[in-house]
């Protein structure tokens, strides 16, 4: 017997729920299966794991993903460390806060593709800094500025998503942060704490499940992120996103397994940053509330 | 003490200088007309670049209001979507609650690549592809989530008390939500609003795939800008795509009476 309640729900939820399941669930099953070769248009409909042993085997597969994992460690702690700091800041400087709030709200309404494009008008080896760099008599000619973009070190790229995550993480930290600080923090002064002793025992602790929430999300994107890898980053290795794109146009129709398969990778990674990051919040949820 | 205050005070500044300095970039870029490859600085500024924009021979205004058009359906469908949706996880407890929330968070969690190659095929075959609708469709998911937890969250703190008060008032099921209810949700559906449209707004990979070039909406007119091209054309187009965004975000906030309480819904 189904309460009148849960009926309820779920008819408030059907809307919700069937756009999901079907217009985004639905294609991540539609990758699944192709990734387990089913694909009708060349002939093939049996189930198979081949392509996955296929993938893990090639030589590419391991390079691919530590290096779409160091674009993404580095990236969220960076701007997770940085973005706390600024939330910090915020709460115990005297700046208007109407200006505040109206400046670190600014890089959140910028897309990620215009965010590329303004690091590489300063930072690309004919950009703003290298220009500078020459006036100043650093460098003789533009070349020798050190290469941001299309290397190894993909610095540009994690240069792009700590410009943008900064912001994104200091907004989610600080309205948190804002709230702890009024209420526990002045008690925590009033019984001669001292700043470094609000901040430390008081409130990074109680800001914890924010900073993990924020980071896992950044951490997320930035690991299936397409368009700036894909734009601007190495010849070699590419990351995981692009590596299954590349694929997934391939002429040869049996590449598309294989894409599907990378795919099916980047997302399990992704759910279980997501898990780990639910298992903690529980767990500093169950420690302070 | 008074020193820390001031380090402090610096940190603070050059950070925000990082934050803007790049905007600052694409205004003297989008302005240049001639600008050596060694030159700190412009020699000459000049209109070149936007009087190219707003020329019938770039697709900014056409591409400009494909982005608008399909963000707006977007944004007004996921309203309708997120509301009841909301109202379910916010104030009923039902069997499978934990699911659904894990549910409805899934166009976060898993990357939008996958999605996108998976599904593409299906649109395909049932004539989606290369349609607005299809791009529509295919945002619609992604920005769902953002609405349901802010939906969600108001109604766990507005709770049942006000229905039941207009209840015992004998209002019917569509009174007591057009006159109780929907004054409550309204600073959350202008910040659950703003962020939908800006999700939706710059979203490339769905639209480039579902779209196939047929779609052009601003952030596929770009896309090709960000390592080649006509730069100041490309910053033109850049300030074009954040002004958007901008002008409807603060537009839209000066409506709200108190803007510090809605920040708390903002993201996430």
């Amino acid at each position: 017997m189904v309460s009148r309640d849960s009926l309820k729900a779920y008819l408030y939820l059907s809307p919700a729920l069937s756009v999901i399941l079907i217009f985004f669930l639905g294609g991540f099953v539609l990758a699944f299966i192709q990734s387990l070769g089913y694909f009708p248009a060349i002939g093939q409909e049996n189930l198979t794991v081949r392509y996955y042993g296929e993938v893990f085997r090639k030589p590419e597969f391991f390079r691919s993903l530590r290096y779409t994992f160091y674009i993404a460690i580095v990236s969220t702690t960076i701007a997770t460390v940085i973005g706390t700091m600024l939330a910090y800041y915020l709460l115990r400087s005297s700046v208007k806060k109407s200006y505040i709030s109206f400046l670190y709200k600014f890089p959140i309404a910028v897309p990620h593709l215009v965010a590329a494009l303004m690091i590489v008008f300063i930072l690309s080896q004919g950009g703003i800094v290298s220009r500078l760099f020459l006036k100043v008599g650093l460098i003789s000619n533009t070349a020798s500025f050190p290469a941001f973009f299309y290397t190894q070190n993909a610095l540009g790229i994690i240069l792009i998503y700590i410009w943008k995550e900064i912001p994104f993480v200091t907004f989610m930290v600080y309205t948190v942060m804002r709230n702890i600080h009024t209420k526990l923090g002045e008690a925590a002064t009033n019984l001669k704490a001292s700043p470094g002793q609000v901040l430390f025992h008081v409130i990074l602790p109680l800001c914890m499940p924010s900073i993990i929430s924020a980071s896992a999300i950044v951490f997320a994107y930035s690991f299936g992120a397409f368009e700036v890898p894909y734009l601007l980053g190495a010849t070699y290795p590419k990351t995981m996103p692009v590596w299954a794109y590349l694929n997934f146009i391939s002429a040869d129709l049996s590449a598309r397994p294989i894409a599907m398969v990378i795919n099916m990778i980047v997302s399990l990674v992704c759910a279980v940053i997501i898990f780990i990051y639910y298992l903690s919040t529980k767990k500093y949820f169950g420690k302070w509330s | 003490m008074y020193r820390l205050k001031a380090l402090r005070r610096i940190v603070l500044i050059s950070i925000l200088v990082v934050l803007i300095f790049p905007f600052l970039v694409l205004v003297v870029w989008s302005f240049s007309q001639g600008w050596a490859s060694n030159a700190l600085l412009p020699s000459e500024f000049g209109l070149r670049g936007w009087r190219y924009l707003f020329s019938t021979q770039s697709a900014m205004l056409s591409s400009l209001r494909v982005s608008i058009l399909i963000s707006l359906v977007v944004t007004v469908l996921g309203l309708i979507i997120c509301i009841p949706a909301g109202k379910a996880l916010g104030s009923y407890s039902f069997t499978g609650k934990k699911v659904v929330e894990i549910l409805v968070l899934a166009p976060i969690i898993i990357p939008t690549v996958a999605v996108g190659m998976g599904i593409q095929i299906v649109f395909i075959r049932y004539g989606l592809a290369d349609t607005l609708l299809g791009v529509i469709l295919v945002h619609l998911p992604i920005v769902l989530p953002y609405g349901i937890r802010i939906f969600a969250s108001i109604y766990k703190a507005l709770g049942t008390k006000w229905e039941e008060q207009a209840k015992t008032l004998k209002a019917n099921g569509w009174q007591r939500f057009w006159f109780t209810t929907l004054p409550f949700l309204f600073p959350g559906m202008i910040s659950a609003g703003v962020l939908m449209f800006n999700v939706s707004f710059s979203q490339y990979f769905l639209t480039y795939l579902i779209g196939g070039g047929k779609i052009i909406t601003l952030p596929i007119l770009l896309f090709p800008f960000v390592n080649s091209g006509d730069r100041v054309v490309a910053s033109g187009l850049s300030l074009v795509f954040i002004l958007t965004s901008l002008i409807l975000m603060f537009a839209i906030e000066k409506i709200i009476t108190d803007p510090e309480q809605k920040t708390n819904f903002y993201y996430l």
